[in-house]
């Protein structure tokens, strides 16, 4: 029986599938095993025996989305996660032994100054029209979304398959594909607080002296500083995301300082121990990460993401952060058509809804919805009261029925990005003087 | 040797029970808070990594046996086997290494110096190092290559430097009397050198497979594409937060304390056997 | 004829393998230590900028002190601990398979990853940990206290707990060679128990108590992230830095820093090993 395989973008999405589905039928293929998208059986004999690296961290590349993908496609998904220090190094002296490099916004810019990935056609990827305005083009809710930091919109687009430089303006090649995004702010203990928390102030009031922490990367930590004394109305910062040596050394002395009294209890440097601080009420304040507070829920511990939107005096905002995947320069024939079927897969659906319930974001909603419940997709993603009691990837219970989702609606939380995850021109220097925080 | 009539155990002075004491307190020491994650590990759904302790349960052992978040059983089944040729390659070598360092031979200074060297370079850079050799002689990295290589230069070291010590007191005369018996000097190494020196070959082995491993640093970048036991539950505590790990702990105790427990009892079954007698 | 070359051939393995594994890749090191950072970009160039700005920072003197302490807190702590638990099993416990037994003991936690054995700190040194339970129950304390956990106790706890083993095995390995003699003789010549100790275990000890020294001070001063977790990144060491470094891909600067922790640290092992000459001790048979 001939199959002519279309790969091609010109046959849209369903009209293949009910092709392919009609031929299967008539060759008595068995479509029993078919998964939840319906991936057709030819496509998968024909990657039999490729296999896919995909590295990064493990909040971003998790194992479950790779065995589920690796059972659509027919293909080996290879997931291995290395902290974000380790996954760059690896990506940059071995880039040979990487096939899919997940990053962030910011280390995109890294890799592509490093000549390290090759462009991404957007004519290749179906679902590019449903990727949200913020990252095509820059522009969210009518507003121009926050340029401060290095937003995804930014570094997103390069000028050919060659992926020589990064280009301003929408393009036909991506150097990267965002996959999971989030808008980060504060978390806290609703009980031990006692009151609610809207500005970045709250995490350096003397109030809350030893029992606060902040986080232990660099570049994340001294944006989270900045944002707290921005809020306090130390300074008005140019840039947080690209700051001036002078910017620099007034965080870092503010920072300092507050160690010397005794403020922070901890620089936590992994989730856990986030979760851990919070859930052993140790810190009642600090930067968090939303499937942190996930967790601590999860344990029956209120903890409440502070929904943190810009107020009409300019302050506040989310920190925002995106991770994506890019394709390694070396990628040819066969496998790079694999790892282009590999990145649709996480457009079609499945990773979205199971990042949502993690309290992320995936790029494409619309495909996202059809893989949640209507009162899940309310909750996470419009922001609407629960109908239903919200459970956790793994089963329990975090939201009862009628409660709001921190923050509010995707629309609110996005319009309202302040800054982005950044690495600066001034990094060197700014992670000199972190270490002398963390040295004092 | 002082000849005590052995028919009473001779009283023990008060410094035994002090150092026993003090023993005892060491112990608790080491496993004081293993206790703590032996208990924990047996937490209900809602368990997280400190107390109080949040319901009872064998749910994070199955958490464990699934492997959904991590591949705890597959780094296992990598680093096992990573530890045990680690320790027996680092044995054979620093055993050769001795034997070689005994001569005062043309450049054993320089490998003097090169060990001091691997032990003090820090882990992580040299990790990358390797890496990045690799990548450019076109090598593939993968635990039984470049992370085999990386932790042979960590344990190396440690080897070399005890084999010092062991070599130090040892009394050639033994050898000489081996050979002026007749024996050939393969009979002499396996049958007098070898046994002297065994207990110092086994702290050898012992810090061989303990350093590889745990080893962390050094293997972050050499690893290759599957994770080892310490890479894999640090990546995971980015990403989870769960007793999993804890459980993880409890289960490698009990399989170290069962083959630890078996081979004592092998030991002493052995001996009552041969202390046994015949029957006529 | 062979027999001249047996040295040799006993010495290659070693050689090989640390010339592929730790010359090899240092070359890479010392090479990228004077190339220049533009951005993030390495550019291939020699220059000794990263070398004068870590050597002129005062930051890379607040670090070096901080491992210093630490490895001294550590060294001290172990090197009580490892002396009498090794002087126990080796002189006070009669039965051999018992001494083997509590021995193995003692080795047991260590198959147990170093990274669970450090997280399983938290639920004994946090406010509503173990200890702080325990204390406040007996009434000892009115509030728990905090700086049992993120602080320099919690870290050198952990290094002590993690490192000891390495100070014991050695120091159980020369005192075992001690010949039992040499008490009689010691209690015969009127010498006391302490007196003992003191002229005749502890010279005889001294090689291994020099290795121990050397294992536990190199793995205190190589470590990052113990120092990362249990300090709640409260406290940097010489390596976390490097660590920090390489994240933003600042290779050169973190080449430069770990080639002048290497000669600093074998400057010092070297010096050691001059007190109590272990290859001398070794050779001189020769």
């Amino acid at each position: 029986m001939n199959h002519e395989i279309d790969t091609s973008a010109s046959l849209a999405n369903s009209e293949r599938r009910s092709l392919l589905k009609a031929a299967a039928a008539v060759a008595g293929t068995a479509l029993a095993g078919v998964p939840s998208i319906g991936f057709p059986q030819i496509m998968k004999r024909d990657f039999q025996g490729i296999t896919l690296r995909h590295i990064g961290v493990s909040y971003a590349v998790q194992r479950e989305i790779g065995e589920q993908a690796s059972k659509d496609l027919g293909f080996k998904i290879e997931m291995q996660n290395l902290d974000t220090s380790a996954s760059i190094t690896r990506f940059v002296t071995q880039p040979n032994s990487v096939d899919i490099a997940d990053m962030e916004g910011w280390q995109v810019k890294v890799a592509m100054a490093r000549g390290l990935l090759q462009g991404i056609d957007s004519k290749k990827i179906k679902e590019f029209d449903g990727i949200l305005p913020i990252f095509t083009s820059g522009v969210y809710e009518g507003r121009k979304i926050s340029r401060q930091g290095i937003s995804p919109y930014e570094v997103m687009y390069t000028d050919g398959p060659e992926a020589k430089k990064i280009v301003e303006g929408q393009q036909q090649w991506l150097t990267f594909l965002p996959q999971v995004f989030n808008a980060d702010s504060l978390g806290y203990r609703p009980d031990k607080v006692g009151r609610e928390v809207t500005e970045w102030k709250d995490l350096i009031d003397p109030k809350f002296s030893g029992r606060a922490a902040i986080l232990d990367i660099p570049n994340i930590g001294i944006m989270d500083a900045a944002q707290a004394l921005e809020s306090r109305g130390d300074l008005i910062y140019g840039n947080k995301g690209n700051m001036t040596r002078k910017e620099i050394d007034i965080t870092i002395n503010a920072l300092i300082e507050l160690k010397k009294k005794g403020h922070f209890r901890a620089s936590w440097s992994t989730f856990e121990q986030s979760v851990e601080l919070m859930a052993s009420g140790e810190v009642f304040i600090q930067s968090m990460w939303s499937p942190a507070v996930t967790a601590v829920l999860e344990k029956g511990i209120p903890c409440i993401y502070a929904p943190v939107a810009i107020k009409s005096n300019g302050k506040e905002g989310y920190r925002g952060w995106c991770n994506g995947m890019s394709l390694m320069k070396h990628l040819s024939g066969k496998k790079l058509e694999a790892a282009y079927e590999y990145l649709n897969w996480y457009y079609s659906g499945w990773q979205g809804a199971y990042v949502a319930r993690h309290g992320y974001y995936s790029p494409v909603p619309r495909t996202a919805k059809s893989q949640m419940t209507s009162a899940e997709f309310d909750y996470w993603y419009l922001g609407k009261p629960a109908a239903d009691i919200i459970k956790s990837d793994h089963g329990q219970p975090i939201a009862a029925v009628g409660s709001v989702r921190d923050g509010g609606s995707l629309a609110q939380r996005f319009s309202n990005i302040a800054c982005w995850n950044t690495v600066m021109d001034e990094n060197q220097y700014m992670v000199q003087r972190w270490n002398e925080f963390k040295a004092a | 040797m002082s000849a005590i009539a052995s028919t009473s155990v001779p009283s023990r002075p008060w410094t035994f029970y002090v150092l026993a004491l003090f023993f005892g307190a060491y112990v608790l020491f080491l496993y004081g808070p293993m206790l703590c994650m032996y208990v924990l590990s047996f937490q209900g759904e809602q368990g997280a990594l400190s107390f109080p302790m949040r319901g009872a349960s064998l749910h994070w052992f199955h958490q464990l046996w699934e492997g959904r978040t991590a591949d705890i059983a597959g780094a296992v089944a990598r680093s096992i086997p990573l530890a045990l040729i680690v320790m027996v390659i680092t044995v054979v070598f620093s055993v050769a290494a001795g034997l070689g360092f005994r001569r005062r031979v043309r450049g054993s200074n320089a490998i003097f110096h090169a060990v001091i060297v691997s032990l003090t370079a820090p882990g992580y850079i040299l990790g990358i190092g390797i890496g990045l050799m690799f990548s450019l002689f076109g090598w593939q990295t993968s635990w039984y290559t470049s992370a085999l290589g990386s932790h042979l230069s960590w344990t190396l070291p440690f080897g070399v430097l005890i084999t010092f010590a062991v070599f130090g007191r040892f009394d050639t005369a033994f050898e000489e009397a081996a050979r002026d018996l007749g024996a050939s000097s393969a009979q002499t190494l396996r049958l007098v050198v070898l046994p002297i020196l065994a207990p110092g070959i086994i702290a050898i082995a012992l810090f061989g497979f303990t350093l590889s491993y745990d080893e962390f640093a050094r293997t972050l970048q050499t690893t290759g594409p599957n994770n080892t036991v310490p890479i894999e539950i640090w990546s995971m505590t980015q990403n989870v937060t769960s007793p999993t790990i804890y459980a993880l702990g409890t289960v490698t105790t009990a399989i170290s304390f069962f083959f630890i427990g078996a081979a004592i009892l092998a030991v002493v079954l052995i001996q009552r056997r041969r202390r046994a007698p015949r029957a006529s | 004829m062979l027999a001249r070359y047996k040295p040799y051939l006993q010495l290659a393995p070693l050689t090989l393998a640390l010339l592929l594994f730790v010359a090899a890749p240092l070359c890479f090191v010392v090479t990228v230590s004077f190339f220049r950072t533009d951005g993030f970009d390495t550019i291939p160039a020699f220059t000794f900028d990263n070398y004068a700005a870590i050597l002129s920072s005062g930051l890379t003197v607040s670090l070096y002190l901080n491992m210093i302490r630490y490895a001294l807190m550590t060294w001290a702590a172990s090197l009580v601990l490892g002396f009498f638990v090794a002087y126990f099993l080796v002189f006070h416990v009669r039965n051999r398979t018992v001494a083997i037994g509590l021995f193995l003991l003692c080795t047991v936690p260590f198959w147990t990853s170093n990274v669970i054995r450090m997280i399983s700190w938290m639920p004994v040194l946090a406010e509503q940990g173990v200890i702080n339970g325990a204390l406040l129950k007996l009434g000892l304390i009115d509030a728990p206290l905090r700086i049992l956990l993120f602080s320099d106790f919690s870290v050198v706890l952990a290094y002590v707990h993690l490192f000891t083993i390495f100070m014991i095995v050695p120091i159980f390995n020369s005192m075992s060679r001690i010949d039992r003699n040499l008490f009689e003789a010691a209690r015969d010549a009127g010498a006391g128990r302490f007196k003992t100790l003191l002229l005749v275990v502890l010279p005889l000890t001294q090689s291994g108590i020099v290795m121990g020294s050397i294992f536990v001070v190199t793995l205190v001063m190589g470590d990052f992230y113990v120092v990362k977790v249990m300090s709640g990144g409260g406290s940097a060491s010489v390596v976390s830095a490097m660590y920090d470094n390489v994240s933003t891909l600042l290779f050169a600067p973190a080449a430069a820093s770990a080639v002048i922790l290497l000669l600093i640290l074998t400057v010092l092992i070297a010096l050691l090993t001059r007190f109590v000459d272990v290859r001398h001790e070794l050779v001189q048979r020769g």
